[in-house]
């Protein structure tokens, strides 16, 4: 049984840097909040709804069941199911394409998919060392087995550890592997600024329209994104100093994200459930792919979305020419621009298993109100962000409008989908 | 009645420090006047906190029990005048009443204001009422009454001595374990200074073996595992039955009462209660 699987609307609140003014809020109040501003706009109080997927990147042990504990703190009714899930900043775009293909097959009528992340609240853990010798003390059977045990500790092990910011494997943060990438692919400073300072003039724009009065609830205080500066501009960010990639670097505070927190959530159903329940219909989930790279081999960390970009517009017969909008989620201004270039290289996409250059786009379309730069990046939030942002962008632009998301995330990965206003 | 207004919230420290000092008086006496702070900014870190500590979710809407919270330092500051015999340091507190008129912001300035009265006999005692209410834009948003028991003094009038209704034995639902530590960590959030809550030598002076957990953390506790099942705006009574020692572990209980809430908190087997709470819209 195949259903259309729709976005009515979607809540999030303001994003704000790490340690501002959500320094004291917990990944679970950021995305209660996010998720009763949600039930608050379409009147969802009480209603069970078929399903709630959320996660976030840096999650504490105790939130196993993060998003469960949210729903039962929202007013939603509390026989309403909820799984976490995790791709890195890949999240709340595949909790949204899992809750899409359930409906899509008549699993669910209608769902809500969401992301939250707090760099302010991250688990701080205890060393391996530590980990080990205390729970072999839990294990033991005699007083004389734990003391053993508890001997085992050494002074080294006491050093709380802090969550890891580097990729397992090769040791280099995203930044470190981003300016490499930036390098191989020959991204200058001057269009790297450019994109940050279009994405704040974008973003503010956005705001000062009022596109954002029916996607955003106020949270502490805060009704605005926090990290949005709307009179920045090339110039201003020509002045900061490379924070990646040497003292040469191109890469900067400025056009890198900011460590963020913040939660976003969209809500879905099929086409059915919501004509019925007179809700809006912004626009269709078409289609999605996921990809990755190979990294520890030394491929570009953050191009994963290129070879799932490439699969999937041959899969669904399109070119970047028949979307009216793509959104390509900016962790750094560069990402954005060698993932345009990589689309264009021929030999690049031929590598990737494609049949040849996915092709160029029209920068016009790209990221039109805002993204990741001006808006803030807390992790697992943006695919979440951007689906709803992207649905009533679509659905402004009139019915059959097509829009393409693009999204990397650590691992080598990268997250793509297809929306079509309605 | 005549209004004393202070520039900000009075510390509590010297306040109570006087208030630990026996009253040699024997009629229970309280002061005539209003005690107000004007334009009071809620903190959202101590807010947050508070939360982390009663297990509340942080949000823009404030649990009712924090605004007792915020004019708790005037109930205290009220009691410390010269004018009054009764002592909150050695009263015990019997019961509580809120009233959440409207859902209130944390970002919302509050005028709080306190009174005291309704002074009345009790077999063990008198009995005082302390009120309180939080205004906003000159619109009452939250009212509160906190009953004290001040053991051994006199007042007016017969003895209101009815009995508790019978408390039916219940099977809890939910089991939280209280930390020694909560005292202290209730003290940081509340203010309240009270060592009988995180001493066991004070707790001892005032007759209990172990410190006890504050009852107002006990009941925003209760609250806080109702959470979005309360209506938004609401009255809440509780009756603070027997005091929770620590460390300890308790039991749980609610029912639905019609839109509203019946609520324990008992003993682990559910036999004895500690705190009797009823939610009405």
């Amino acid at each position: 049984m195949s259903h259309n699987a729709v976005v009515i609307g979607g809540n999030r609140i303001p994003f704000a840097k790490a340690g501002g003014p959500y320094a004291e809020a917990s990944n679970h109040d950021l995305l209660t909040a996010a998720l009763d501003g949600l039930v608050a706009r379409f009147g969802l109080a009480g209603t069970r709804v078929g399903e709630v997927a959320g996660g976030a990147v840096l999650k504490h042990p105790k939130d196993f069941n993060l998003t469960r504990e949210v729903v039962l703190s929202s007013a939603l009714s509390p026989a309403t199911p909820a799984c976490d899930l995790q791709q890195a900043c890949g999240t709340g775009l595949e909790t949204t394409i899992y809750i899409a293909n359930k409906i899509a097959l008549g699993q669910i009528d209608v769902g809500i998919s969401a992301g939250v992340d707090s760099a302010s609240d991250a688990p701080i853990t205890v060393s391996d060392g530590l980990k080990r010798a205390l729970l072999r003390a839990n294990r033991a059977r005699s007083a004389a087995e734990r003391a053993k045990a508890l001997a085992g500790i050494r002074p080294r092990h006491l050093a709380p550890q802090a969550p890891g910011v580097a990729e397992p494997r090769t040791g280099l943060s995203m930044g470190e592997h981003q300016a490499l990438t930036t390098e191989r692919w020959g991204i200058g400073r001057t269009e790297q600024d450019e994109l940050a300072a279009a994405s704040h003039h974008h973003l503010a724009a956005a705001w000062d329209d009022g596109f954002f009065d029916d996607l955003v609830t106020p949270y502490l205080g805060v009704a605005k994104d926090a990290i949005l500066r709307p009179d920045t501009s090339v110039e201003k960010l020509a002045k900061l100093k490379p924070a990646f990639g040497g003292p040469q670097g191109t890469m900067t505070a400025g056009n890198s994200t900011a460590l963020s927190d913040g939660a976003a959530t969209a809500l879905l159903a099929s086409e059915e459930w919501a004509r019925e329940n007179g809700m809006p219909v912004l626009a269709r989930f078409v289609d999605a792919e996921v990809a990755a790279v190979d990294h520890p081999g030394g491929d570009d960390l953050l191009l994963g979305p290129v070879a799932a970009t490439g699969r999937l517009l041959a899969r669904q017969g399109l070119t970047p020419n028949d979307f009216a909008l793509i959104e390509i989620h900016e962790a750094f201004a560069s990402t954005v621009l060698a993932t345009l270039k990589a689309w264009e290289d021929e030999d690049y996409c031929r590598g990737l298993g494609l049949d040849g250059a996915i092709g160029t786009l029209d920068r016009a379309r790209l990221n039109v109100a805002g993204s990741s730069l001006a808006a803030g990046h807390p992790f697992a939030a943006t695919g979440a962000r951007i689906f709803p942002t992207l649905a009533k962008l679509l659905h402004e632009r009139g019915p059959g409008s097509k829009g393409l998301i693009s999204m990397c995330a650590a691992g080598g990965q990268g997250v793509v989908a297809i929306l079509e206003a309605v | 009645m005549s209004t004393v207004t202070l520039d900000a919230m009075p510390g509590m420290g010297a306040a109570f420090a006087r208030a630990l000092v026996p009253s040699r008086a024997k009629d229970a006496r309280v002061p005539a006047h209003e005690v107000r702070v004007p334009g009071h900014r809620q903190d959202v870190a101590r807010l947050a906190d508070y939360c982390r500590v009663t297990g509340f979710t942080l949000r823009d809407a404030v649990p009712p029990t924090w605004i007792h919270v915020l004019a708790f330092p005037l109930h205290v500051h009220l009691l410390g005048d010269a004018d009054a015999s009764v002592r909150l340091a050695g009263a015990v507190h019997v019961s509580n009443a809120m009233t959440l008129h409207r859902p209130v912001s944390l970002t919302e300035r509050l005028d709080l204001a306190v009174t005291a009265g309704n002074v009345r006999a009790h077999r063990r005692g008198a009995l005082v009422d302390l009120s309180a209410t939080a205004q906003a834009d000159g619109e009452t948003v939250w009212s509160g009454v906190s009953t004290y028991l001040a053991s051994g003094m006199r007042a007016p009038g017969t003895p209101d001595d009815s009995p508790h209704p019978p408390f039916a034995p219940v099977t809890p639902h939910a089991r939280w374990r209280l930390g020694s530590t909560l005292g202290r960590d209730y003290r940081r959030v509340s203010g309240d200074p009270n060592p009988i809550h995180t001493s066991r030598l004070a707790a001892k002076g005032f007759g209990f073996s172990r410190p006890i957990i504050h009852g107002m953390w006990t009941h925003a506790r209760a609250l806080a595992a109702l959470e979005q099942r309360l209506p938004a705006v609401y009255s809440v009574e509780v009756d603070f039955a027997k005091p929770v020692a620590l460390p300890g572990t308790v039991g749980f209980h609610a029912a639905d009462a019609g839109g509203g809430w019946d609520a324990a908190v008992t003993s682990r087997d559910g036999t004895k209660p500690h705190l009797l709470m009823r939610v009405r819209p």
